[in-house]
């Protein structure tokens, strides 16, 4: 693999011929330029708090995101790929965890708004399963097929959703101009959604709810998180295993 | 190195790399967080299939009156979409982290490959998050550790398109 394809998807270790001089004046520069931009966004904030009640704190969640994304490099496209491309599992062991911990607190958050026992599951408001916090929608074919493709298109780009946000803010080009065609992307599907809904093959009306598949909170946890954690055993096995570890 | 004596404060806060663990737990958090303060959970691509309808307008068509988007188009403002003002954030925080770290480069294109590789990609990704009826994250890291199986099958079909992309990647785009 060479270096020139890796840089565009993870930050690779440049060593620019720069004088100490030339450092010092580019840190002061960029330091300088990122304390600006702090008052920018919080002016911004500002003007958002006035058209959105919750918009300040939404702001500041989602810059939060993008400088964690950043600084963490954590790429949810790279976690997907690395054990194929690199052998690697760091990433994929850690959007495991992130899942994990997401779970959690899903499961904290549902169980307050459902209630915890079993008969609560199959209570007649629960017929439609988009008043649950999270995002509980059709599953079926078009699922399926939606995210064999997305995971191709995101490899590809060198960048998912978020990851393609991320490194505009980084200074990507690549991913100035994979935002466009997503957005094209995006229509095209859109457009394509109507006929897949009407050709009864592809789209399967209907979502599917774990906690009300399985019957239960305790054993949809007990295969949530046992899933969880089987998937984490055989990444970090695997890592270890293309490291020569093993 | 010399430099990394003369500024301590700067190397440890703001330059120094955070570990992936660290990303894990504080997206988990910011991701629950967003989903107490506004009821609705974390997602990037909805608002890019406005976006491509809203320049569909632009141009004299009326994507509007499409089944599919049913006057969302009129009824969307950007302040006021959660989902909008995050993206916007990734992208200034993105940008905050690489300045106060002082890493900021534009990444020129270096081929024609990297733009085959942003077109395709790009397409691939929009076509593919409509059909799932979200991304990485409104179908995968909002759905999946909600207890909705279809964030069990798209993650394991994305990881299944990964492993096909990867190999598109070393053979056509590198």
């Amino acid at each position: 693999m060479s270096e020139n394809a890796t840089s565009s998807i993870r930050r690779s270790a440049r060593a620019p011929r720069e004088t100490p001089e030339q450092r010092a004046k580019k840190r002061r520069i960029q330091l300088s330029l990122g304390a600006a931009l702090i008052v920018g966004v919080v002016l911004l904030g500002f003007y958002i708090q006035s058209q959105n009640p919750r918009g300040a704190v939404i702001w500041a969640v989602g810059l939060s995101f993008g400088y964690v994304l950043q600084r963490s490099r954590f790429c949810f496209t790279a976690a997907m790929r690395d054990p194929v491309l690199t052998g690697s599992t760091a990433l994929t062991k850690a959007l495991i965890m992130a899942m994990a911990l997401a779970s959690i607190a899903y499961l904290a958050i549902q169980m307050k708004s459902i209630g915890l026992l079993p008969a609560d599951l199959n209570a007649e408001n629960l017929d439609d399963l988009s008043t649950i916090p999270g995002n509980i929608r059709d599953v079926g074919v078009h699922t399926a097929l939606g995210g064999f493709i997305f995971g191709i298109g995101a490899v590809v780009a060198g960048g998912c959703a978020s990851g393609t946000f991320m490194r505009m803010g980084e200074g990507f080009v690549q991913q100035w101009i994979a935002v466009v065609f997503f957005i094209i992307g995006s229509v095209a599907g859109m457009a394509m959604l109507p006929p897949m809904k009407a050709s009864g093959i592809l789209y399967q009306e209907g979502a599917i709810y774990l906690p009300q598949l399985f019957g239960g909170w305790l054993p949809a946890i007990a295969v949530q998180f046992g899933m969880l954690f089987i998937l984490y055993v055989l990444a970090d096995w695997y890592g270890k295993k293309k490291a020569g570890e093993i | 190195m010399p430099e990394t004596k003369k500024y301590p404060f700067h190397e440890q806060f703001l330059k120094k790399e955070w570990s992936y663990p660290m990303g894990a737990v504080l997206l988990a958090f910011l991701a629950m967080l967003l989903v107490l303060v506004t009821d609705q959970a974390w997602g990037v691509t909805g608002p890019l299939a406005i976006w491509g309808g809203k320049f569909l307008e632009l141009i004299g068509i009326n994507a509007d009156s499409w089944e599919i988007y049913h006057g969302t188009l009129a009824k969307y403002n950007f302040w006021k979409n959660s989902t909008s003002l995050t993206n916007l954030g990734i992208v200034l925080g993105a940008l905050l982290s690489t300045l106060l770290a002082a890493q900021f480069k534009i990444k020129k294109i270096k081929s024609g490959k990297n733009i085959a590789a942003a077109v395709i990609g790009g397409l691939l990704m929009g076509v593919g998050a409509r059909f799932a009826l979200g991304c990485n994250i409104g179908s995968f890291f909002s759905a999946l550790p909600a207890f909705s199986l279809h964030g069990w099958v798209f993650g394991i079909f994305i990881f299944l398109g990964a492993a096909v992309g990867s190999k598109l990647l070393t053979k056509y785009f590198m």
